[in-house]
This record gives C-alpha cells, sequence and structure tokens, in this order.
C-alpha cells in the first residue's frame, strides 16, 4: 500500500477546489442569473397559459380577453366568495374560474406566499393568512398536477419555524402534501427591476423566479403606512431589505409588484383584522367576514378588499401607483366580477 | 476491578502507538469520551428554542457539581434539579477524577487539540502550581458562600459552552453559509445544497445568521485554554480547573486505587505517558489520586502489567501542593477583599441604564448587577432564537462578568418565545409560562426625536410602530401638520411611546431603520431619559 504524502494530498485538494471554481464559472456563463430572467419568462414555455404579455407597462388591458391567463371568454376578472368553511369558500371561487388548472398547468412548481408575518397569535387573531385557504389551494394546486408546492414566508416578528407552526399554516400545509419551505439567506439574489420607477434593484428570493407559478395569498389587514396589507403588501415577504420600501411605499410595492407578477392572488378574508395591525393580538380587532377574494390580476384583487374595510381603491397608495404602471386594474365598476355566496 | 491481562509478567511491546499507549481500556475510555462529547454537543444543539424541554437540555449544566453547590451556597435556595450534581460526586467516590478523564467535554477537547507535537520536549511547570486550582477552588467557595458567583467564569463546562455558543457555533454556521452559497452557484448541486439546507436548519443552525459581540474575544479564551496544552498535557486540568479541584478534593476518599506491583524495575514508562504527570518516580512510581484523572495510560503501557486499579478504603496522602489551613485563610481573605471592592464599585449604587436583563430576571436576583443567582453556563445566550441574549462584557462590571444581557440593537425579545427561562439550570431566569413572560416588563422605551426620520426629517417611517408586538400598540402614531425647512406644511405620522403599555421588548430599537443608535432606545424601567 502506497502511502498519501501529504503533498500529494494538498495537490489532489487543489485540483479539487479548482474544479469546482471551474464550475461554478462555466455555470456562470452557460445560464443567465437569476436576475435577468423576467418572471413570466418560464410561463411562456408552458402549455395552457399564455405568456403574460399584459406586463408591459404601456399595454394596459381593458377587458377580460387580455387579461395575463389564458381564461375562457367570459370569464370573471375577479371572483368573491362568501359564506361557509375556507376550503369551501376557496374551491368554489376558484371553480368559477374553471379551476385552479387554468392557472397551474400540469407538471408546474408552484410556490404559495401567505402571510406568517409573525410568531405571536394563532389564526384567530388574524395577523397570518387563514390555514385552510392556504390547504386548500396546496390541494388543489396538487390535484392539478403540480410538481411541487412549496409555502414560505419570512417572518418579522419570530422564528420561521415558529411561526410556521404558531399560525397553523405548517400542519395543513404538510396534511395537503405540500412543503413548507425556510427561506434561507444564501439564496437571495440580487434582481433587476426593469420597470421600476423608484426601486430598480433588490435582493430577492430566488426561487421564486425558477418557480413556473406564483400564488400570492395575502391575509386582509390593517397597517398604518399603507393603511391596508394586501397582495401587493404581502409581496415584501420575498425581498431582503424590507426597511427600503417604506421610504415611498406607494411607489416601491407597485416596482415590486411589477417584478414578482403573482400568477394568482388569493385574499383571505375570512377574518379580518381591522386595527393594530399588522401584528394584532386582539379579538376585538378582528372582524369575520367569511370572504376569499381570487383573480390572476393582483391590483383588482387589492382594490376590491378595500371595499371590506369601507375604503375605496385610491386610499391606498400602491394601488394608483400600479394602475398607472399597466400592471392592473382598480375600476372596479368596469370589472367582470362575479359574486358567490354560500 | 481493573487489571491488565491476567497473570502475564512478562514484558509485553507493542502498546505504544505514535508516542501514545493503546489497549483495551483506553479505546474504552475513548468511546466514553467521545460518546460524552457527543452527547454534550448533542444538548448544546437541541438547547435552542424549539429543540428538547428546556430541563432536559440543561442536564450538563446540572451534572456539575461545583456549579450546583456554589449556587447553592450563594443563593441559599435548593433546587430539586441539582441533585444531579450528586450522581457525578458519586462516580467520584467511587472512580476517583474519572469525570475529568473520560466526560468532561472540555478535558475531551484538551486531548484532541493535545498539541503534542508542538510542544516537545519542553518540562511542565513546578509541583507547585497545581496549589492554584485550589487557590481558585476555596476563592469560588468562599465568595458563593458571600452571594458572589463571579469566579464561575473559570467553570469548565461554562468555558465549554460559552465558547460554543457565542463563539464556534455562530462562525461554522457562516461558514456552511457561505459554503452552501458557492455550491448552489454550480446548477448539478442546486437540488442537493437545498435538500442539505433544509435539513441542517432550523434544527442544526438557525435559519438567520446569529451575531454575538466580542466573539473573538471569547474564541480567545477558548484558544488559551487549549493552548496551555503547549507547556504542558491538560495544562488547565492540572493547574487551574476549579471543578477539577473539587473532584480531586474527593478523589482523596476514592474507593478505586491505583497500585504498582513490587516487580517494579523502574523503567519510568508510566510516568512519561502520564498526561497530568502525577506519577512520581521518587515516590515508588506511585501517583496523587486528586490528580489522575483514571484515563488508564500507564495501566496499558506498563511492560510488566504491573499496574493495577483495585477499590481500597484509606485517604489519600496530603501533598505539598494540596490545600492547607494557611490556603484557605488566603481564599477567605481574597474573597472578602474583593467582594468588598466589587461592591464599593459605584456600579453598585447607580444601575446603568442600558442593564437590560432577561425577561423575569429583575425580580429573580436580589442585586441586578451582580446578577447574584447566575452560573454563567450561557445556556440563555443559546435558547434565545435572536440572540439578544448577550454576554455581557463590561456593562455589569466585574462582578457580572458574563452573566445575560439583553442587547435589543442585536436582537429583540421574542414575542412568542419563553426559552430562555425554560433552561435556565438555576432560575435565575424564572421559568415563565408565555402568558407570564409576556407581561414582564424589560425596560421602556424612548424616542430619540432628533435622530427620528418622522421627528427630524418629516418622513413617515412607522417601523417602530408595525413592529410593537402589544395590543394596543404602546407606539401610537399622532398625524401631525409640521412646518418643513423649506417653509413648506407637510402631514407625518409622528411616533409616540405610551409607557404604560411598552414591556420593553425592544423589537422597536432592534429593527429602526436609522444606521447605528436606533433613533427609539429601551431603557431599564425607571430610568428617566434625556438624549
Amino acid at each position: 500500500m502506497t502511502q498519501l504524502s501529504r503533498r500529494a494530498f494538498l495537490r489532489m485538494l487543489a485540483v479539487g477546489t479548482g474544479a469546482i471554481t471551474l464550475e461554478q464559472f462555466l455555470a456562470a456563463c452557460g445560464v443567465k442569473p437569476p436576475s435577468s430572467v423576467a418572471p413570466t419568462s418560464t410561463l411562456s414555455q408552458l402549455p395552457t397559459v399564455t405568456p403574460g404579455e399584459a406586463s408591459s407597462p404601456t399595454a394596459t388591458p381593458s377587458g377580460a380577453a387580455e387579461s395575463p391567463t389564458a381564461l375562457p371568454p367570459g370569464a370573471p376578472d375577479l371572483v368573491v366568495a362568501r359564506g361557509g368553511d375556507p376550503e369551501t369558500i376557496v374551491r368554489r371561487a376558484l371553480a368559477a374560474f374553471g379551476g385552479i388548472e387554468k392557472f397551474v398547468p400540469k407538471d408546474a412548481s408552484v410556490i404559495i406566499k401567505p402571510n406568517i408575518c409573525v410568531a405571536y397569535h394563532t389564526y384567530e387573531y388574524a395577523a397570518t393568512t387563514n390555514p385552510w385557504v392556504v390547504g386548500a389551494l396546496v390541494k388543489s394546486c396538487l390535484e392539478a398536477g403540480a410538481r411541487s408546492v412549496q409555502v414560505m414566508d419570512f417572518p418579522f416578528g419570530g422564528s420561521p419555524e415558529e411561526a410556521y407552526a404558531i399560525s397553523g399554516i405548517s400542519e395543513q400545509v404538510k396534511a395537503a402534501g405540500g412543503e413548507m419551505v425556510y427561506m434561507t439567506r444564501f439564496k437571495y439574489v440580487s434582481a433587476d427591476i426593469p420597470q421600476g420607477i423608484d426601486l430598480k434593484k433588490t435582493k430577492i428570493f430566488g426561487d421564486v423566479m425558477k418557480a413556473d407559478v406564483l400564488i400570492d395569498v395575502p391575509i386582509a389587514k390593517h397597517h398604518n403606512l399603507a393603511r391596508l396589507t394586501l397582495g401587493m403588501k404581502n409581496l415584501m415577504g420575498l425581498i431582503q431589505d424590507r426597511s427600503s420600501i417604506h421610504a415611498n411605499i406607494g411607489q416601491r410595492l407597485a416596482d415590486l409588484t411589477s417584478l414578482f407578477r403573482p400568477t394568482l392572488t388569493v385574499v383571505d378574508a375570512v377574518r379580518i383584522l381591522v386595527d393594530n395591525g399588522p401584528t394584532g393580538g386582539n379579538l376585538s380587532d378582528v372582524k369575520t367576514m367569511d370572504t376569499v377574494i381570487v383573480s390572476p390580476d393582483i391590483v383588482a384583487a387589492d382594490s376590491y378588499a378595500t371595499t371590506l374595510f369601507g375604503l375605496r381603491p385610491e386610499d391606498i397608495a400602491h394601488i394608483p401607483a400600479a394602475t398607472a404602471m399597466g400592471l392592473g386594474r382598480s375600476d372596479l365598476q368596469n370589472l367582470k366580477i362575479e359574486e358567490i355566496a354560500a | 476491578m481493573v487489571e491488565s491481562e491476567a497473570g502475564s509478567k512478562k514484558p509485553v511491546k507493542k502498546r505504544i502507538w505514535k508516542g501514545r499507549p493503546t489497549g483495551r481500556w483506553i479505546t474504552a475510555r475513548k468511546v466514553a469520551q467521545y460518546a460524552s462529547l457527543s452527547a454534550f454537543l448533542l444538548f448544546f444543539v437541541l438547547s435552542r428554542r424549539g429543540g428538547w424541554p428546556g430541563d432536559l437540555v440543561n442536564i450538563p449544566m446540572r451534572l456539575d457539581p461545583l456549579l450546583m453547590f456554589t449556587h447553592l451556597l450563594s443563593s441559599r435556595t435548593f433546587l430539586l434539579g441539582s441533585t444531579l450534581a450528586l450522581l457525578v460526586i458519586l462516580m467520584t467516590v467511587v472512580f476517583g477524577r474519572a469525570w475529568c478523564g473520560w466526560i468532561c467535554p472540555l478535558g475531551t477537547t484538551l486531548d484532541i487539540f493535545s498539541l503534542r507535537r508542538w510542544r516537545g520536549k519542553r518540562l511542565p511547570p513546578q509541583e507547585g502550581w497545581r496549589k492554584l486550582k485550589y487557590a481558585l477552588l476555596l476563592t469560588t467557595l468562599v465568595a458563593a458562600l458571600l452571594g458572589n458567583l463571579t469566579l464561575l467564569v473559570f467553570d469548565p463546562l461554562t468555558i465549554f459552552f460559552r465558547s460554543l455558543t457565542v463563539a464556534i457555533w455562530p462562525a461554522i454556521n457562516q461558514i456552511i453559509t457561505a459554503l452552501e452559497g458557492l455550491l448552489f452557484q454550480a446548477p448539478i448541486l442546486t437540488g442537493p445544497v437545498s435538500t442539505f439546507d433544509q435539513w441542517i436548519r432550523p434544527s442544526v443552525f438557525s435559519t438567520e445568521p446569529l451575531y454575538y459581540r466580542e466573539t473573538l474575544l471569547f474564541a480567545s479564551i477558548f484558544l488559551g485554554v487549549i493552548g496551555l496544552n503547549l507547556f504542558a498535557p491538560r495544562f488547565w486540568c492540572r493547574y487551574l480547573c476549579p471543578l477539577g479541584g473539587l473532584l480531586g478534593l474527593i478523589s482523596k476518599f476514592a474507593l478505586l486505587r491505583r497500585e504498582v506491583g513490587e516487580e517494579c524495575k523502574g523503567c519510568s514508562m508510566c510516568t512519561n505517558v502520564c498526561p497530568t504527570g502525577t506519577i512520581d518516580p521518587d515516590k515508588g512510581y506511585a501517583s496523587d489520586p486528586s490528580e489522575c484523572t483514571m484515563c488508564l495510560d500507564c495501566l496499558e503501557t506498563c511492560p510488566r502489567s504491573l499496574i493495577s486499579f483495585s477499590p481500597r478504603v484509606s485517604v489519600a496522602g496530603w501533598n505539598e501542593y494540596d490545600p492547607g489551613r494557611r490556603d484557605a485563610l488566603m481564599a477567605i481573605g481574597t474573597a472578602v477583599a474583593g467582594i468588598a471592592m466589587l461592591r464599593s464599585n459605584w456600579l453598585a449604587k447607580r444601575e446603568p441604564s442600558h442593564l437590560l436583563r432577561p425577561p423575569g430576571a429583575r425580580e429573580a436576583n436580589p442585586d441586578v448587577v451582580a446578577f447574584t443567582k447566575c452560573i454563567r453556563c450561557s445556556e440563555c445566550m443559546r435558547a434565545c432564537p435572536t440572540s439578544a441574549l448577550q454576554p455581557s462584557v463590561f456593562e455589569a462590571g466585574l462582578e457580572g462578568v458574563w452573566t445575560p444581557l439583553l442587547v435589543p440593537r442585536i436582537g429583540y425579545c421574542d414575542y412568542s418565545c419563553n426559552a430562555c427561562g425554560q433552561v435556565c439550570p438555576v432560575q435565575a431566569i424564572p421559568p415563565l409560562s408565555l402568558e407570564e413572560k409576556r407581561q414582564q416588563i424589560l425596560g421602556k422605551a424612548y424616542i430619540n426625536q432628533s435622530r427620528c426620520i418622522a421627528w427630524s426629517d418629516h418622513r413617515d417611517c412607522i417601523v417602530c410602530e408595525e413592529m410593537c408586538p402589544v395590543s394596543d400598540k404602546a407606539i401610537q402614531l399622532e398625524e401631525a401638520q409640521v412646518w418643513g425647512a423649506d417653509h413648506s406644511q407637510v402631514t407625518v405620522k409622528l411616533p409616540h411611546v405610551l409607557r404604560e403599555r411598552c414591556i420593553g421588548c425592544g423589537i422597536c430599537e432592534y429593527k429602526c431603520p436609522v444606521n447605528g443608535e436606533a433613533a427609539i432606545r429601551v431603557f431599564v424601567p425607571e430610568t428617566a431619559v434625556s438624549f
């Protein structure tokens, strides 16, 4: 037996390290970095979903036919379902579009982004998205043939593992066959925001850009700066430097929305928080609405949700900003809204 | 009891491998050492919040008779959990300092990093140095009787766990994160790295990196203890370790005794191999049970197999370096004078305004600055999920050195967490339920209006209000019309702290987007603040 000398060992180590470095370099040359991959480009390669060409800022869609997904003619722009248990509400709302299959192609990788902002309270306090709403979406995606469904958020108060558990979302997602993912530090990548007006660049959770489908599942609740936190505000959970948004929250949230362009927005208004948001903690601030708003148009979904609080879309600074950028519609009176009661 | 291969008195070679003895007993000891080191590491990993229950993960501390006994002396409260230390005492009464040779995680670390090659043939210090550990032990005990536990910073378990918590584990976490980030770039490794990451986080490492102050200081202390091996094998255990001293004194009565057969030809191989250097050729190769760690190296080294360990009821002789009356008097003098001086320190009169303590600890410790019940084990800092709890360096003076301090700019007290009180082995931080812990007043927040974005720059920020976990929020926003510098009137949301609602969790200070010192700071209760 020949013994491996230290010198030979070091040589092997150097060659190995060199190989890894080379591979990295080649990988960097061969594949576009995530930041340059447009969010909708992956969608365009998939069947049954047409590319979200409406994302160009000039082409503001004015009719259902031009909405970012290939829905049958006559499909609603937005569905509001009310009454019953959360899962039933979600299922009825999705059925009005012809099922989640209209948004989730077979074999798609799906990321669901609920609002799990704190680890402080159970879902009754309406600080975090209703776990059954998230569970129902996971089930629906898997039934539609999704390859994987990952659910994630990064709480600002408390650790992710506690927040996942206390919110009840972890339990429902796992029962439904989905996966709770921790948004680990090294997966954040710097991303350009080509359409951004004020925010041009930020660090985002890279996997979101690689996923085929992003479903934004905010809970409708009070927030003192944005007034309400809804779908667009919920996207803040996908970036690293959140305090940068506060400086000009209206425009910057719209800029962020232009980057992520969720395939579907599902506003959980089963229980809404009307004061002391976004953290909550007092049941007297919670109002039971048993309502879920679903739309492929995030701006429309947010706009409609303002009415639940007795506000108008233009009261929330980021809604007009996003409308001006052509990211969606806030003219509720012209939208085709389907309301489903129990 | 323990005997080398029976009967054979012929010289046997081949027991030395690379300068170290080998044999069945040594293998057994090494297995025990690595198993207990792994167990201690497991306890360490699982003592993070969300791991195992606190009463389970703090077992290492409760096994330590020095920590438990001094706490009993100092607090004069008996904790049922501390009786676990009797196990180690019992073990010592039977087997001598086997804790040091077979179990102690710091001892095992010193064996792994023995630095034998670098030490060369350097001679160890004089025998008199062995006295140091007894001096330290006696001073620690007298100080404890006077209600001071500062010297427990020299306990081997607190050194081991503190270094691990504050320096080593966070550093390993950084290295792993960097490696993951590097390997993740390679397309073929993306999947495996993701899987690996979800596997180790949050079960072994935190999802977000944890930060500690003075990590280099704590790493240096740990490396220093290892570095002492350059002067003598297990320098720390021979000359300094106060727990070793305590177990050594008990070992004077130990049942199992090392004996050397009469046929000994005086080859001195056992003397050379003994890691604590206690086998004296001038005394017929006898050893001092107080110094012997029962490593059994000599047993396996002896070419004639003349060494045996067998039970015998006796009291070992007193050596010159063993503590005497004079040493006891010195220890009493040192402790009394030292404590008198510490108590004359001005900190004892005026509590610093930023001396925030873990939830409930202020009420549980009669003297907040000295933190009189704390055994410095750093379990709370390990459990704290946000690394808000930091070892104090100078803030609490010398007397309170390395007691836990809440530093909101580094981490906040998580509203959903009560882990520190659960893991504390001596209830220096009381074991509060989550509901009780939420009621604890850690401090009160004050806004520095000259730094605040809203107050000084008239721009909306509201981060402190948004983060405030209490309901109704302790920070309220006043919508005010203010005059800007350019004589234009702007509307801005100005934050105000409603002090009676504030619990001092510090999340406002932690999240305040102002760089450097936060524009909102938490001070100890009853502090009137002007910036």
